[in-house]
């Protein structure tokens, strides 16, 4: 006989459940308000946040130090403590304030073993949360009590005690604190045990190894090796997690302790499970690209041997099937990795050209999250470094250089800076083409992008304008000078930041290097470049920056008679000079340096002060007189043999004109 | 065919100009950098006629510590192309520590190798140093002459069915005193020792300029 389907009672309001926490009782009467509570909010971020605004959390924590609690309300009290600290940053804001963690561990204690088991289970996803307060393991009480947690034979309470070492252990005394005490040796014992408490265990063990070496090798020691060949076979575990957490572990081992993974085999093998955890589902596909990363580093060796495993092919095979698909963070991991791969090795550089890796990450550069679009940038910057290729134009066309243009106008600072840097690199024009930046207003956005407030953009704008300003013809140049203007210039070279002062000077440098530089660029109305480079060389300055000061002198001194004279205006001292110091020239400051460019720099623009003109005897003897002409007879046997060659050739020079 | 790595990972690290000052030195010259320019002719006399062309290189990018360098080379009046016909070339610097005087590729033997180096008045001297090895344990920091190979790689601006080869390498002796440029073109399919000389030049009428670059 049909009947009438029984209908579930709709969900009680938030208000009232929360209404009822507030009656103070503490009994089982509260049961069904709990669980209500629970089932709400379990996997439901607006239901957390509505019972966090009607402050449910410091109520339902109050039950769990409240002697009147019985057992099944401690139990659903904690779980749902738990599960507001489950993946909501304020929940977890929440349950901290409440002083949730030492309610929880006091109940550890419980007679109650369901009691126990809900602490446990909720302090391990408090745990879980960056925001979990760190835990003291040099205090003695502190390590004793994680012991007798690890000591357990509640599996629940193991995991919680691995998952505080992974959270909490960081400073080397922590690591060997918790390694003489026994902690890995228990750690290594879960291993065997329940799947969670394999993964929980090696991210702990990953803490207490990461950059220490004493720890490591205590590690590899462990019962003749076995522990380490445990980790080996958790390489090859039916869980996906389990595997990236082993690889995890075995590259803190690697990293603090190298010698014993000489052989190359263990870390192929690691690269090539990597490379395969990538097309898992989840956050294990989301973090194995970061993790690879970590493991092939800076080191060339590793990146030769990703290569050799068709690491780059399987990356790209990656980008082309679901680019438009993948999660953020996995798109900006496999980024990441092709970026290192293109650091160093110009095979690697090559390859990756090749598999036309810039044309497939042109889109990315306009990718929804800053994070991938800054990982985009860094591809193009690295593999940019090939100047075989930059000689060839692969990074001129405007399919790369307008979304880099676009870029710099970005609403974020970090993707601002890393499309400068790719900027910086493919401004460097090696080939006959005009430059695509040229015609892009490129060039206005630098030019704004140096005025910047922020030092790492002003840097990076006045890097990419120095590499676009190479060899460029006079007219380009003079068209980009104007567009910065003088004054920006010489702010720039009296910049704050000394990297940006050698910088401009560099800027300035390649701007007057080549012919027919305009003196109205140089002199301009009451402000000069030339009298801002001279206040920098004769202050306190690096030797950078001294060195690029005295290349900029050195080609106004190659261009004409007039200026010429500007430089010796500048390099010879003044009256005020005179009477406050002997009558030497900073530049025999300069010629005396330890620095070898720092001598050469000056010594070119020496020559080209006595480059055989009519002026030259003037100059020979205000040189002479200024000290200069001493110090380099001093130096005709200077160590350096391109010093040397230079000083002769600027005496025979002076001579010649003796003569 | 091996290409040389150029370590750009220090961001004060420059392609234009060496800012290290560590010891020892590989051997290095202020006068061979990016942005420098050569001109000369490049002899390719054979049986049949005396043949010489103009020659410009330029300098694109040096990086000293890895013995490497490269740059483009532009040669004009070439008989069979409407146009100067550029190239670009790879270099290896020789400094016994990533090259020694022995090539070993290009299908050059050691042979090969003296009787080219041996063009070089300014080689004579090292002879006796180079037999065994090559050099590797020669000091060349503080000799007034670099020695290197190169070797094109492409065709810049005109097909690879132009008529023109570019199978061989250069043998390259450098002056570190002038800049000027000494070399001979091997290719065991073309005329020997096709000799090529080139001089520095000034991009301005008073004297030497420097442009310089850095990569990120």
């Amino acid at each position: 006989m049909p009947a009438t389907a029984a209908v579930a009672p709709p969900p009680t309001a938030p208000e009232q459940l929360a209404a009822r926490l507030s009656s103070g009782d503490s009994d089982e009467s509260l049961l069904p308000t709990l669980r209500e509570i629970k089932n709400q909010i379990i996997g439901n971020r607006t239901k957390k946040l509505l019972y966090l605004r009607l402050r449910a959390v410091p109520k339902i924590v109050a039950l769990l130090s409240s002697s009147s609690s019985p057992s099944p309300v401690i139990v659903q009290a904690a779980a749902a403590v738990g599960s507001f600290a489950c993946g909501v940053e304020e929940g977890v804001r929440a349950v901290l304030d409440a002083s949730s963690v030492p309610h929880l561990t006091v109940l550890l204690s419980h007679p109650d073993a369901k009691v126990v088991d809900s602490a446990a289970r909720s302090l391990r996803i408090i745990f879980q949360s960056k925001l979990a307060p760190k835990y003291d393991f040099l205090l003695e009480e502190n390590k004793t009590f994680l012991l007798s947690l690890l000591n357990s034979t509640n599996e629940n309470i193991t995991e919680l005690a691995a998952s505080i070492v992974a959270h909490s252990c960081e400073k080397p005394t922590e690591q060997t604190s918790l390694c003489d005490a026994g902690v890995v040796q228990k750690l290594v014992s879960l291993l065997g045990g329940s799947s969670n408490q394999r993964d929980t265990s090696l991210d702990a063990i990953s803490a207490i190894v990461k950059n220490n070496p004493e720890v490591a090798t205590k590690f590899v020691s462990i019962s003749n090796g076995k522990a380490f060949n445990s980790l080996m076979g958790l390489m090859q575990d039916r869980y996906p997690r389990t595997r990236l957490l082993a690889c995890v572990c075995l590259i803190s081992i690697e990293q603090a302790f190298p010698v014993y993974f000489q052989e190359m085999q263990i870390k192929t093998k690691l690269i090539l499970i990597l490379l395969d955890l990538i097309e898992e589902a989840g956050r294990v596909g989301d973090e194995a690209p970061f993790v690879l990363k970590g493991l092939i580093g800076e080191s060339e060796e590793l990146h030769r041997q990703a290569l050799s495993v068709t690491a780059a092919e399987r990356l790209c095979g990656y980008l082309r099937k679901g680019k438009a698909v993948l999660e953020a963070r996995r798109l900006e991991g496999i980024l990441l990795v092709l970026a290192e791969l293109g650091s160093k090795l110009e095979q690697s550089r090559a390859q990756l050209i090749e598999l036309q890796v810039p044309s497939l990450i042109i889109d990315l550069l306009k990718h929804d999250c800053a994070q991938v679009r800054v990982a985009a940038c860094h591809v193009i910057k690295n593999i940019s470094r090939s100047l075989k290729h930059l000689c060839a134009g692969r990074f001129g066309s405007e399919s790369i250089v307008m979304p880099l243009v676009q870029l710099l106008c970005d609403s974020s600072t970090s993707v601002q800076t890393a499309a400068l840097d790719a900027i910086c690199n493919v401004a460097v024009n090696l080939t006959t083409k005009k430059s695509v930046l040229l015609q892009s207003g490129g060039v206005s956005i630098l030019c704004q992008l140096a005025r910047s407030m922020h030092s790492e953009v002003r840097l990076k704008s006045v890097r990419a304008l120095r590499n676009l300003m190479f060899l460029l013809d006079r007219k380009d140049k003079d068209l980009i000078f104007t567009e910065l203007t003088v004054s920006t210039l010489t702010i720039l070279i009296s910049d704050p930041d000394p990297l940006v002062q050698e910088h401009a000077l560099a800027l300035a440098g390649n701007f007057v290097d080549g012919s027919g530089v305009s003196t109205k660029f140089i002199f301009s109305e009451d402000i000069s470049i030339i009298d801002a480079v001279s206040r920098q060389l004769k202050g306190e300055c690096s030797p950078g920056m001294c060195i690029q000061g005295m290349f900029f002198l050195a080609n106004m001194a190659a261009e004409n008679e007039s200026q010429k004279d500007a430089v010796m205006d500048c390099i010879l001292p003044t009256s005020l000079d005179l009477a406050i110091s002997p009558p030497n020239s900073f530049l025999v400051t300069f010629l005396q340096s330890k620095e070898r460019l720092l001598r050469l720099s000056t010594l070119w623009c020496l020559i080209n002060l006595v480059n055989p003109d009519q002026r030259n005897s003037l100059r020979v003897s205000a040189l002479q007189g200024a000290g200069i002409i001493s110090q380099l007879k001093t130096m005709v046997n200077d160590p350096c043999l391109d010093c040397k060659l230079r000083v002769r050739m600027v005496l025979e020079r002076c001579l010649e004109n003796r003569e | 065919m091996p290409v040389r790595v150029v370590e750009t990972t220090s961001p004060s690290h420059s392609s234009g100009q060496d800012l290290s000052s560590a010891q020892p030195s590989p051997p290095s010259c202020s006068l061979l950098c990016a942005g420098r320019s050569f001109c000369g002719t490049q002899n390719v006399s054979s049986l049949q006629k005396d043949e010489a062309w103009k020659v410009n290189v330029r300098i694109q990018g040096c990086d000293i510590e890895h013995g490497f360098l490269c740059g483009t080379m532009e040669a004009l009046n070439v008989p069979l192309a409407d146009t100067p016909v550029v190239t670009f070339w790879e270099g290896e610097i020789v400094d016994a520590k990533n090259h020694t005087f022995f090539t070993g590729k290009w299908e050059a033997t050691p042979e090969d190798d003296i009787r080219h180096w041996s063009k070089f008045p300014s080689f004579t001297p090292l002879l006796s140093q180079i037999e065994d090895d090559g050099g590797k344990s020669l000091d060349l920091s503080n000799y007034p002459y670099i020695f290197m190979r190169w070797k094109e790689q492409y065709f810049v601006n005109v097909g690879a069915d132009c008529g023109l080869t570019i199978a061989g390498f250069y043998y390259v002796c450098f002056s570190c005193t002038d800049g000027s440029i000494s070399g001979f073109y091997y290719d065991p399919n073309s005329s020997p020792f096709q000799k090529l000389e080139l001089k520095c030049m000034n991009a301005k009428p008073g004297g030497f300029s420097f442009s310089s670059y850095e990569l990120v």
